[in-house]
């Protein structure tokens, strides 16, 4: 059975991420998770379905399937998989107390989530909670300092808190200087 | 951004500075502002007697996000072109581009 983690880089909620227990990959003959054994179709269709729903945008029904796919959870990396993308699923449907709930039941499990520290970053700008979601940004960066979405979130909280202009300004009044030599002729 | 910038170019009429035509001012590099950088990107160039700009180079970078709109900005600007039969002393120049970010006041955010 293979797992795949996706970022979900082109959805509104860009910098939201999801471990997605993956359809497409569970119902392959092979795996890799943790044996070689030979798994056929998903363990938990429900997860795998909930998770393709919310990376389609159908946040609402990608819900109800992981909140299914939670009650059948097996083991903690599938229970880690639903509460993750119930966090992510929760945040996009706008309801923010829930999504922290379940990121916080994330990294109760898994203290160093990196993904899970992004997400609740984001559920706490939502909730306006500035300082915890920095909080999150620089532990999720101490796990995972090339973050792109981690970047991302800090943009966003910065953008929040000290929302700046940009300025172009140009200046021609200097002179080229010795070291550039033009070599046109006119 | 974009206006606010272009009302602070000043075009220098000497004796021995082209005036420009049409400046170009680049856009603020997205990734920049996200992160918080500012900076200032010296580009210098020839300009034809026709008033397009060549052989642009980067003379001077404090980032290098800001090095390739600045070039950019030059190479889509244009000069005044010299009257037929007119000297010109020289036709190398530099222009200075300064990447700022300025806060927005508590009062004035939304």
């Amino acid at each position: 059975m293979k797992i795949k983690v996706l970022t979900i880089g082109t959805l509104a909620l860009a910098t939201l991420l999801l471990l997605v227990w993956s359809s497409a990959g569970a119902q392959g003959v092979g795996g890799t998770l943790d044996s070689q054994k030979t798994v056929i179709g998903p363990r938990n269709p429900f997860l795998a379905d909930g998770a393709d729903a919310l990376v389609n945008g159908d946040a609402e029904r990608g819900i109800e399937l992981t909140e299914k796919g939670l009650a059948y959870a097996k083991g903690s990396f599938e229970q880690k998989a639903a509460l993750s993308n119930l966090c992510a699923g929760y945040l996009m449907v706008n309801k923010p107390e829930k999504a922290l709930n379940a990121c916080n039941r994330v990294l109760e499990e898994d203290p160093e989530f990196w993904r899970a520290y992004n997400n609740r970053a984001l559920v706490y700008l939502e909730l306006g909670r500035f300082a915890e979601s920095e909080a999150d940004v620089k532990r999720g960066q101490e796990l995972r300092p090339k973050s792109k979405n981690l970047k991302l979130t800090r943009a966003k909280l910065l953008d929040a808190t000290d929302p700046v202009v940009p300025s172009v300004e140009i200046d021609e009044r200097r002179s080229a200087g010795e070291d550039f030599e033009s070599d046109t002729k006119l | 951004m974009s206006a606010a910038a272009q009302d602070r170019v000043e075009p220098v009429d000497t004796d021995y500075d082209r005036m420009p035509a049409n400046t170009v001012v680049p856009e603020y590099p997205e990734k920049a502002r996200q992160e918080r950088v500012e900076g200032e990107v010296q580009v210098c160039f020839d300009i034809t007697r026709e008033g397009f700009p060549q052989r642009v180079k980067v003379r001077h970078s404090t980032h290098r996000y800001f090095e390739k709109p600045a070039r950019d900005a030059v190479r889509r600007s244009t000069w005044r072109p010299i009257p037929h039969g007119q000297n010109v002393p020289g036709i190398k120049a530099c222009r200075t581009f300064r990447f700022t970010l300025i806060p927005v006041p508590p009062d004035e955010r939304d």
